[in-house]
């Protein structure tokens, strides 16, 4: 049998670069849509108070106590990796400013958020990429539950208010931490090592790690809530989705720091 | 379901809390140690050279925290200006005319405001007074100083090393007191003979403590000598004499010389015959005609015995002389019969 028929081509797509390119773009366009999208929803009702209360649980109590080992025992590690050093100098007594500067400037903020982003980051990109390629977000939109609400703003606000108060807990835990190694070595006493702390940093370390904290909570939420928002390919997708909200995570909370040690170093240089 | 969401809301609402009071009793905690919180006066100190000050160091007034730096700024032609905080409570301390000074915290610590001095008479320190500032020790002044002591220390080293090499040596005498046994003998004999000299000083003390004891008895010279006031004027009364007598002798040794010395001049009688040659010679030639003048004269006396006028006088003595020498002589047997017997 003859095919006389001529043979229809697919139209050839074109880009305005090249093809990966153009979806690099692309993709930075949903992101720039899809946190914006945030901010229109974050301040106008209906608040979804439940969710938010849920996610803070899971997102701030839940962690509590990995965050507080983990601080613990990076204070303690801190201090004994210090000491050598500050022993060849015969400044021992410079441990407690040196570990307040380390753990309040950076370690704190640092720390909890790749611990969250590892363990919180995760879960949001698994549970919402699941509930995507589940469809049951599509069952929300039907259900006229406006699901960028429910799902997103809860999450990225609990993990944007809840890393700054984790951080605390971690700075606390690992001062403490410090302060038994310190104490049973130097046999320095709490009050005395309490002054050396507090003498070393001022208010813009504080204010500064505080403003960091949010900044990495809204991007551990935000990446996950976007990574799982858009998964696709069935469980494979939720895999990888929750994959690449830690990882892109991790990477922007190390650019984040980078950017903002400088900004802030700028403003204590005035 | 109900009980569990108002579980989990009191748990992240504690949670949040604990959170939180951790955060302010941070904040409370830096605020109060930088005297964030406490009422300040403005002072001001000009300083030539801040040496790295910088906004936020600490202020102190012996030795204790009462402020901070609050502004560094240029002044004048290139000076700098330092505002600090100083806290009310410590203001009654602080007089008008105390100092500032740059200090620092440690040998390698943060730079400081040391306040310093200050008198009664001076009122205390006021909102925007000007402190008077003194110069900061210079570093490169301290280690100028620093490497002029190594470099006598380096000397010093030096001539210790040459000192024990020549000790080591045995060269000097302090080597050889090391070193030559000979010599160790000898120091061993003059350490005993010490030893014996220190045990006969011991005695002589012991005596010496009988002696003054036996001064001190009432009879004693020494004692009457030191406590009786007669025995004193009479021994000053000698003094006195024997003072006088020293004078007189002085004064006759004084004209003795002087005697002496006209003796040795010829301007006088006894001077030109002892020293004048010509008048010896002179009364030498005179005796030796004396001595044949008087030999003639014998002779003529001798002629004069025989003379008729005068041999009657002459007979008479010698009748008398030989009488007197009978009577002398019977005396004599008498005499010598007597102590016979």
């Amino acid at each position: 049998m003859d095919t006389d028929e001529p043979v229809i081509k697919p139209p050839k797509r074109r880009y305005l670069i090249s093809r990966k390119v153009d979806r690099v773009f692309l993709n930075l366009y949903d992101v720039y849509t899809f946190v914006l999208r945030f901010f229109k929803e974050v301040f106008f009702p209906p608040y979804e108070f439940k969710e938010i209360i849920k996610q803070f649980y899971e997102v701030g109590l839940r962690s509590l106590p990995l965050i507080s080992l983990t601080g613990f025992i990076i204070g303690i590690v801190f201090t004994n990796q210090s000491r050598p050093s500050l022993t060849e100098f015969g400044a021992t007594s410079w441990l407690p400013a040196l570990i307040s500067i380390a753990i309040v400037r950076a370690l704190g903020p640092l720390v909890t958020a790749i611990i969250a982003a590892g363990r919180v980051g995760s879960s949001i990109g698994a549970e919402i990429g699941s509930m995507k390629v589940t469809e049951q977000i599509d069952a929300m939109e039907v259900s006229a539950t406006n699901p960028y609400k429910f799902l997103v703003v809860s999450r990225v606000l609990a993990t944007t208010l809840m890393i700054p108060i984790l951080m605390m807990y971690t700075v606390f835990v690992a001062l403490m931490g410090a302060y038994v190694n310190v104490h049973q070595h130097e046999q320095t006493s709490f009050a005395t090592f309490m002054v050396d702390v507090f003498d070393a940093i001022t208010f813009l370390d504080i204010f500064a790690s505080v403003f960091k904290s949010f900044l990495f909570g809204f991007t551990i939420g935000m990446v996950g809530c976007y990574k799982g928002y858009n998964s696709s390919k069935g469980t494979e997708g939720v895999g990888k989705a929750a994959n690449s909200s830690v990882v892109t995570a991790m990477v922007l909370i190390f650019i984040e720091e980078l950017l903002t040690m400088q900004i802030i170093n700028a403003i204590r240089s005035m | 379901m109900k009980a569990a969401e108002s579980k989990r809301l009191t748990v992240v609402g504690i949670f949040i809390f604990v959170a939180l009071i951790i955060f302010i009793a941070g904040i409370l905690t830096l605020g109060g140690q930088q005297k964030r919180f406490v009422d300040t006066i403005k002072v001001y100190a000009i300083f030539d050279d801040v040496a790295g000050l910088k906004t936020g160091n600490n202020v102190w007034f012996s030795g204790v925290k009462i402020g901070t730096v609050k502004d560094i700024k240029f002044y004048g032609d290139a000076q700098v200006r330092i505002t600090m905080n100083i806290e009310e409570a410590s203001i009654p301390y602080i007089r008008k005319d105390a100092k500032a000074r740059l200090g620092s915290e440690s040998l390698i610590g943060n730079k400081i405001i040391e306040i310093y001095g200050g008198t009664r008479r001076s009122s205390t320190v006021e909102d925007e007074d000007v402190l008077a500032s003194e110069e900061a020790l210079d570093t490169d002044v301290m280690m100028e100083t620093l490497q002029k002591n190594n470099e006598n220390l380096v000397s010093i080293t030096s001539d210790f090393k040459t000192l024990s090499n020549r000790l080591v040596a045995g060269q000097g005498t302090m080597g050889a007191v090391l070193n030559d046994s000979l010599m160790a003998d000898n120091f061993r004999a003059i350490v005993n003979n010490l030893k014996q000299t220190s045990s006969t000083t011991l005695r002589a003390s012991a005596a010496l403590s009988r002696f003054t004891a036996k001064l001190n008895t009432p009879e004693g010279l020494a004692n009457q000598l030191l406590t009786d006031t007669a025995v004193f004027n009479q021994i000053r009364s000698s003094a006195t004499q024997l003072e006088k007598t020293a004078a007189a002798a002085a004064e006759m040794t004084q004209n003795l010389n002087e005697t002496s010395r006209k003796l040795d001049d010829n301007n006088n009688a006894v001077g030109v015959l002892l020293n004048d040659p010509q008048f010896a010679g002179s009364l030498k030639n005179t005796m030796v005609h004396l001595e044949k003048s008087s030999i003639n004269l014998n002779e003529d006396l001798e002629a004069l015995k025989t003379n008729f006028l005068l041999r009657g006088y002459f007979k008479r003595k010698a009748t008398r002389e030989a009488k007197q020498q009978e009577r002398q002589q019977t005396r004599e047997e008498k005499h010598q019969e007597k102590v016979n017997n």
